[in-house]
């Protein structure tokens, strides 16, 4: 019967026969695919202005179209046996078809010589492979053809915008080459066929060598600008989607709740909604009728259409649509269409209950009443047997889920209610007596039906739930719903009465009883039941709904509600944010802004103008103090100012010791190359884990201690503190033993001491021998006064050091030998702090002079020369050099008071010396290494960077760097810097900026733990907000690491957009924190994700794709409306949290 | 729909922060030099599709930041590359030395097999060089690994890097393939038996068939 059934409808002339049929169903797919690759490539065309012959879409064109060609292809019949069949067909037709055989000869000439290799046996296409295959020899045939020369005619044909003809040519003659039912000889399809193909004709084509961008991956741009071609008027997502999506991942309601909302689903733009009347990959089409009349309502006459049935994953779904609002339907342009897409139907056929069939001598109607009881307006179908095709399409379209009741044609094989054609099938009983079997005659039968769409899985929940579950054992069966109107004519009113059996009954599978054994009392109890099964329905429909959503709410207040703050504040009087005028106005008589909130309010949803910026930014990030006087103000500048200066001095003394070392040792490394036997270079402890730049330099150089020049005697007295550097391994056991050491209070006086002369002369020469450096030693002890103070010094040093706690310049400085000592108690103090040989730490004195000679003069108080930051160290060196070196009684700081220990050098402006461990250079030389690197490479595209700035931003880095040895410098922290200092100009302002930025953004840093928080957190925030794009990530797996944020979240975006923008977002980050969002981060990074959603849907974007889609989209986004959008959002969370 | 490439390979780029592992990937993939690159932060790839006897493999090569706490998000990105390029600075003694760290990195994360190769970059600052080749030769030998010293800036030798260490994955692969496979004359024979059972089972049409 199904099989009949099939070739029946085969026969109907509609292009989309029932989809029982295969051969059918794969014309479909083969031109859905070739329409596929005919959008590709002509969006390609456009975005590119060419196509590249060797693209892959060309190929993948080529391969639709041999799919198509291929089909149905009479192969046997025309003694085409080689796998190229088209190619042996197009030599075929070249004797008729001019346009093949100009193909045709081109294809040959492009062949080669392929004959003599058709002799090995193995079947090979007539496009040959290319020469450098044939090394190698037999092998698999099929991965060796290279994509050039595969569907080689078609490739041709294409570029000689001959393709077109061919397949018209094709078509006209399809009889002869192809069976009836291929795609090529269905009238339809193959004149589809030819007609897409015209467009790709008509492209340019060219070999051009192109870079391989070309025939890879379409860049961002590319992507984002096909996306807008195809999608029409794009909604914003927020106003797209609203809040209900949710629903769908959660899933407690029953499918209904989605049906309902499919079905009345707004049309969102006319080209999808036209599109989604052919086949696509949501829908399948089961169904589609030209010219079928609808009369909408207040139109007089009924309106010609196309109606349509498709398959969705949501259900069936019927449409019909104004034959205006087809395509290709001629009318002038600028009529408004909008009062045509109102009466277009769309109707999800769960949604129908019952189908009346009325059919008349003119034409067949069909009225689908809902389950509200609405009727729609009735269909009408031409004549000829269409409106049973339908329904036989939906009978077949609701299986597995439902049914029709009565079905089409019964399982009996009684044949069809309207019984047709055939002897062997025969109509229902009931019909038998009302219309013959003959084709002919049903056409002529008057006749109204009724049929009722079953949902089966609602049906077993009702049969579940039903109270006369018990009485369907005794009640009769099965009750056919008669089709009453055998007998009467339509009525509505009647068919509704039409006695509906209870649906315990149909799952029972008894067999239908006839009409004539239905009690009346049946049909009474009958109706209720109906009616208490639609009430049951529509209260567990709502109940689970609401249940839907109350765990959903809970779900979200338990994720998000961290995330925003819960009062919304309001927008009014924010559009242009905050002016100068409303900045001035709001400063009183001193200066001082006093409302806060306001600020915040205003910069939040407007920014900050240009020029004031570098007034209210100190507010913003919590520099300023609301409600502080300018005079407060200035001062707290100056306070900065002055501390930043003395924090440079600080570490450039420092920068200078390491300078100098790098000089050597670049020195050293080339006087190394140039040696024709190279010098064992002491070998750097393989550390693992900390990769320092300079421990090799600094291995080889022992500590650098600046000359005590207060006694011209101790000059040939200077004593090396060490016989050599410490290694690597030596600074580490420093690291560990320091503890211990620095609490003996007798080892720090045992500070740096000399050693016997002799030692300190071998030591000295084993110290040239092996680089130029100068080692002194601060020879204190010679001078008992100078002694006495300077330990006392050193020991306050030690002291405030060790109370640092981690080690930082202990002073243990015991050399290998042994040590003589000038004083009782240093000696005493030396002997008891013997530690081992290899635990060598120094103290290294420094005057940033690092000539021995020069130290001579006198201890007069050092230079209180003030160090200006801007002057280059080295100038600083120089000068000093010359000066009395530093007595510790010089070690006044000028100006500030002493730095609180922050460093662990004093140090005065006069950067005249002081105290650094030897580690502690190291480590201020790494990172300097470091800093300078990354300095040099940032922004420097951009003009305000001129090597001057860069100097700045150096500094900059530097002196916070310097204050935060522990962390150091990490790549990323000169991008942030930048922003403040073009802003800001100045570097002590841009400094104390900076550093209350890092409060924040220190734990984005590998070092911290917020990364992990932010990427955990953006993952609950996509799976409330948007399921879909969640859906696809799931899918891919390793998307939820979220990688592709890393850099967002560093560099707070200052990678994403341009600089203007940049301190936009800032902006709204930091107003953000009071105003409405601590992780204002998140939002913004949701917003991104959301502008492009469509795109990455579309595209099915993995991880590689999404993170080269995100970098190459830098600095090009639309960043005003990001920054909207993610207002938006945080607004679409404080609602959700707020309404409970 | 036809692949526009027959195999992929991922690649890795590791070495210190600024010996120019950015510059070599710009110049291999976009054949251009910018001296004013920024630093790399986190992770950023690129791709380039190359003509290996004569099919079509699809480089992607990653590219990551080289300083050594960024090594979090580094590590995840070892496991599935199949060979990695470690790059040090010929002008930078440091990053020379720390080479033997970060293969012992890729001993810890990446897979067993994974191809390696040594480039030593900025090969065209001959006044500021501080390693020699025969010393990178040297490294290299000892760990079997291949080396080539290389300029970004002059383009020098960075093709045939990547062309070699793409050439190694790919014969490697085939070997592994030939390995598991069934040699080569059955397979060839099955080839033939399935268009055997393509072909309609000839009829006198066929042999009269002009073609």
């Amino acid at each position: 019967m199904a099989a009949e059934n099939k070739v029946e409808s085969e026969a109907d002339e509609m292009p989309a026969a029932a989809a029982a049929d295969p051969s059918a169903e794969q014309k479909e797919r083969l031109i859905a695919a070739v329409k596929k690759e005919v959008k590709q490539l002509m969006e390609e065309a456009v975005t590119r202005k060419f196509v590249h012959e060797e693209s892959g879409g060309v190929t993948a064109l080529c391969g639709a179209v041999e799919a198509c060609l291929g089909q149905g292809l009479r192969r046997r019949a025309l003694g085409l046996f080689k796998t190229s069949s088209t190619t042996a067909l197009l030599h075929k037709i070249a004797k008729h078809c001019p346009e093949a055989a100009l193909v045709s000869a081109r294809v040959l000439s492009a062949e080669g010589a392929p004959a003599t290799r058709s002799a090995s046996g193995v079947e090979r296409r007539p496009s040959a492979p290319r020469p450098p295959l044939n090394k190698r020899g037999s092998g698999s045939l099929l991965s060796q053809t290279p994509t050039q020369s595969r569907y080689l005619w078609i490739r041709i044909a294409l570029f000689e915008r001959q393709l077109a003809k061919i397949i018209e040519h094709l078509v006209n003659n399809a009889t002869r080459y192809y069976e009836r039912d291929a795609l090529v000889a269905d009238p339809d399809y193959g004149s589809i066929l030819s007609s897409l193909l015209v467009g790709p004709c008509a492209l340019e084509y060219s070999k051009a060598k192109a870079p391989a961008c070309f025939w890879s991956d379409p860049p961002a741009d590319e992507l984002v600008q096909r996306h807008r071609m195809s999608a029409g008027t794009t909604t914003p997502p927020s106003v797209r989607r609203p809040i209900l999506n949710f629903r769908r991942s959660l899933n407690a309601s029953s499918d209904d709740t989605s049906g309902s909302s499919a079905g009345s689903a707004t049309v969102s733009s006319a080209k999808d909604y036209v599109e989604s009347l052919h086949q696509n990959s949501r829908a399948t089409l089961l169904y589609g009728k030209n010219n079928v009349r609808v009369q909408p309502k207040d139109v007089e006459e009924p309106m010609p259409g196309y109606l349509s049935l498709h398959q969705t994953a949501a259900g069936l779904v019927i449409k019909w649509t104004p034959n205006q609002l087809m395509n290709g339907y001629a009318e002038s342009e600028g009529v408004d269409k909008s009062v045509y897409w109102a009466m277009s139907l769309q109707v999800c056929v769960w949604e129908v209950v019952y189908v009346h069939v009325h059919r008349a001598r003119a034409s067949d109607a069909l009225i689908l009443v809902g389950q509200d009881g609405v009727q729609r307006p009735p269909i009408h179908f031409p004549k000829g047997g269409h409106l049973l095709s339908f329904l036989s399409n939906l009978e077949t379209g609701l299986l597995p889920h439902g049914q029709l009741d009565p079905p089409l044609w019964s399982q009996r094989g009684t044949g069809k209610v309207f019984g047709r054609g055939k002897s062997r099938r025969r109509p229902m009983p009931s019909l038998c007596e009302s219309g013959e079997t003959e084709e002919t005659e049903w056409e002529d039968v008057a006749g109204d039906y009724v049929f009722r769409i079953v949902n089966n899985a609602i049906a077993d929940r009702e049969a579940m739930r039903h109270s006369l579950l018990e009485r369907a054992v005794q009640s009769p069966p099965r009750t056919p719903r008669r089709p009453l109107a055998s007998t009467s004519t339509t009525s509505s009113d009647s068919s509704t009465m039409s006695v509906d059996c209870p649906p315990s009954a149909i799952i029972n599978g008894q067999p239908p009883l006839t009409p004539a054994q239905i009690p009346p009392i049946e049909q009474a109890a009958s109706i209720e039941l109906v009616c208490s099964t639609m009430r049951r329905q529509i209260i567990s429909r709502a109940f689970y709904g609401w249940l839907a959503y109350c765990r959903h709410l809970s779900t979200v207040r338990t994720h998000l509600s961290g995330l925003v703050h819960p009062n919304i504040v309001p927008t009014d009087g924010t559009e242009s944010g905050l002016t100068e005028e409303i900045w001035q106005s709001m400063m009183d008589e001193n200066g001082a802004v006093h409302n806060g909130d306001e600020v915040y309010r205003l910069v939040y949803y407007g920014g900050v103008q240009q020029n004031i910026r570098r007034d209210v930014w100190p507010y913003l990030l919590g520099y300023y103090e609301f409600g502080s006087t300018s005079e407060q103000r200035s001062e707290q500048d100056a306070a900065c100012r002055r501390q930043y200066e003395t924090t440079m001095s600080e570490w450039l003394c420092v920068e200078a010791i390491v300078k100098q070392r790098d000089r050597e040792a670049t020195a050293a490394s080339i006087a190394r190359l140039t040696e024709a036997a190279g010098r064992a270079t002491s070998s750097t402890v393989e550390t693992g884990e900390v990769f320092e730049d300079d421990c090799s330099v600094i291995s080889d150089n022992p500590p650098i201690v600046s000359p005590e020049p207060s006694e011209r005697e101790q000059k040939p007295e200077s004593k090396p503190v060490l016989s050599r550097a410490p290694s690597i391994d030596e600074v580490e056991n420093i690291e560990m033993d320091s503890e211990e050491k620095g609490r003996n209070d007798s080892k720090v006086n045992g500070e740096t001491d000399g050693t016997s002369d002799s030692k300190e002369h071998v030591d000295v020469d084993s110290l040239n021998d092996i680089d130029d450096d100068e080692v002194y030693i601060k020879s204190v002890v010679e001078n008992p006064d100078m002694r006495r103070e300077s330990i006392a010094e050193i020991k306050r040093l030690a002291e405030g050091i060790v109370q640092k706690g981690d080690g930082r310049g202990l002073l243990c400085s015991v050399d290998s030998g042994n040590m003589t000592l000038n004083g009782n108690d240093l000696k005493s103090s030396m002997e008891e702090s013997q530690p081992p040989q290899q635990k060598h730490a120094s103290v290294i004195i420094t005057n940033p002079s690092v000539d021995l000679a020069a130290s001579g003069s006198p201890a007069s108080s050092g230079t209180t020369a003030n160090v200006s930051p801007a002057r280059s160290p080295l100038g600083v060196v120089r000068e000093e050099s010359h000066s009395a070196g530093a007595s510790f009684d010089t070690l006044e700081p000028s100006g500030d008071a002493r730095p609180d220990n922050r460093s662990n050098c004093v140090s005065p402006a006069s950067s005249n010396g002081g105290v650094y461990s030897n580690e502690l250079v190291e480590t201020f030389a790494l990172n300097l290494h470091r800093i300078e690197k990354d300095v040099q490479r940032c922004d420097r595209n951009y003009p305000f960077f001129t090597d001057e700035n860069l100097d700045k931003l150096r500094n900059i880095m530097c002196t916070y760097v310097w204050e935060h040895l522990d962390t150091g410098y990490m790549q990323g922290m000169c991008d942030l810097a930048a922003p403040l200092l073009v802003t800001m100009r100045e570097e002590a302002a841009a400094h104390a900026l900076f550093s209350r930025l890092m409060l924040r953004a220190k734990d984005n840093f590998p070092t911290g733990q917020a990364m992990d928080a932010h990427f955990a957190d953006m993952r609950s925030l996509i799976q409330i907000l948007d399921c879909e794009l969640y859906e696809l990530m799931h899918a891919h797996g390793d998307y939820t690491h979220f990688y592709f944020c890393y850099r967002w979240f560093l560099l707070d975006f200052k990678r994403e957009l341009l600089y203007q923008d940049v301190f936009a977002a800032w902006e709204l980050i930091w107003a953000a924190r009071h105003v409405a969002s601590e992780h204002m981060v998140l939002f913004i990074a949701l917003a991104l994700l959301e502008t492009y959603r469509d795109v990455i849907l579309a595209n099915s974007m993995d991880f590689t794709d999404i993170i080269k889609f995100f970098n190459e989209m830098a600095e090009r986004h639309d960043a005003s409306a990001v920054l909207s959008l993610a207002r938006d959002l945080v607004l679409q969370v404080q609602t959700l949290i707020e309404n409970k | 729909m036809a692949k526009t490439y027959d195999c992929l390979f991922k690649l890795l780029l590791i070495g210190d922060s600024g010996v120019g592992k950015t510059s070599i990937l710009f110049r291999f993939s976009e054949d251009a030099f910018n001296i004013s690159f920024i630093s790399t932060i986190g992770i950023d790839f690129k791709i380039r599709t190359i003509d290996l006897d004569g099919k079509k493999v699809k480089l992607q090569i990653w590219d990551t930041a080289g300083q050594e706490r960024f090594r979090t998000i580094t590590t995840a990105y070892y496991r599935g590359s199949m060979g990695i390029m470690l790059v040090y600075d010929v002008t930078n003694e440091k990053s020379f030395e720390n080479i033997k760290n970060w293969i012992r990195n890729i001993e810890e994360n990446a897979s067993a097999d994974v191809e390696k190769m040594i480039l030593g970059n900025k090969c065209d600052l001959d006044d500021k060089r501080q390693v020699s080749k025969e010393r990178g030769e040297q490294l290299a030998i000892d760990y079997q690994i291949k080396f080539v010293e290389t300029s970004a800036k002059d383009s020098l030798n960075v093709e045939y890097a990547f062309y070699t260490l793409a050439r190694d994955i790919k014969a490697k692969m085939e070997k592994k393939q030939e390995a598991s496979n069934p040699p080569g004359a059955r397979s060839g024979a099955h080839v033939l038996r399935a268009s055997d059972q393509q072909r309609k089972p000839p009829s006198w049409l066929s042999r009269c068939s002009l073609l």
